[in-house]
């Protein structure tokens, strides 16, 4: 199982494109990207999930990791999800209120200027 | 249709398989792709939370998963991990843990949970679906 992970500048934002299924098996090949986008400086960050089959408890662990380590740095993190059934993890877990979810990029990147 | 036992080594690569197999004894047994998805969350959740239990530990013993599908579909998870106490509910920034983002999952998606301390040491998860 492999987890694509494509990262993009988009303005001043890093624009991370994930694609496959993020379970525990692959969560921590997405934990180590995020990490090094902020040590490298990337303190505004776009995860696009609009390519994602699959995602858990781990997923949503990594994503949260992930907010708090950009707010450390007074940065943002947002989401770009219009998949029923991944909206429905949010949802259920309460993270609809914790990221800014978008339907495009474009409207993330744009709403966090 | 019979009952099916798949047996995986505790380490977090056969997570997948386990979601694999049994979403394809779903789409067998004629759950439809909501509850297919419903079903592949919640095995997830059930065999992460068994693996992780495992590495903890450092404990080598197979995880077992069993399907059974006599009117309504019950998949049992048992590993045989000596669990720590649960972990705490929130972290230090007040976020919920993995944990109780996984118990949340696991209880919307299924009809019904029981976690029961197994008689071999370690826990079954059971999980029974509506359908």
């Amino acid at each position: 199982m492999e987890l694509g992970l494509d990262v993009r500048k988009v303005d001043s934002h890093a624009v991370v494109d994930v694609k496959g299924e993020i379970d525990v098996y692959t969560a921590p090949k997405l934990r180590e990207k995020l990490i090094e986008l902020v040590s490298e400086g990337s303190y505004n960050v776009v995860v696009n999930l609009e390519g994602v089959d699959f995602l858990d408890s781990t997923g949503l662990g990594v994503l949260v990791g992930a907010l708090k380590r950009v707010k450390a740095h007074d940065g943002s993190l947002s989401l770009v999800c219009t998949q029923d059934k991944i909206l429905k993890i949010f949802k259920i877990t309460g993270l609809t209120k914790v990221f800014p979810i978008h339907e495009s990029v474009d409207e993330a990147v744009g709403a966090a200027e | 249709m019979a009952r099916v036992e798949i047996e995986i080594p505790p380490r977090s690569a056969y997570v997948g398989v386990v979601r694999l197999a049994l979403a394809s004894l779903g789409r067998s047994s004629g759950l439809d792709e909501e509850a297919l998805d419903d079903l592949k969350i919640a095995v997830s959740e059930a065999c992460t939370n068994a693996v992780l239990g495992h590495e903890e530990t450092g404990s080598d013993e197979p995880v077992l998963v069993t399907w059974e599908d006599e009117g309504g579909v019950v998949v049992e998870v048992t590993d045989r991990s000596e669990k720590q106490e649960p972990g705490r509910l929130e972290d230090s920034q007040g976020f919920s843990t993995r944990q109780v983002m996984s118990m949340a999952l696991l209880e919307s998606m299924v009809e019904r949970v029981d976690v029961e301390a197994s008689p071999t040491g370690g826990t079954t998860t059971r999980l029974t679906f509506s359908h």
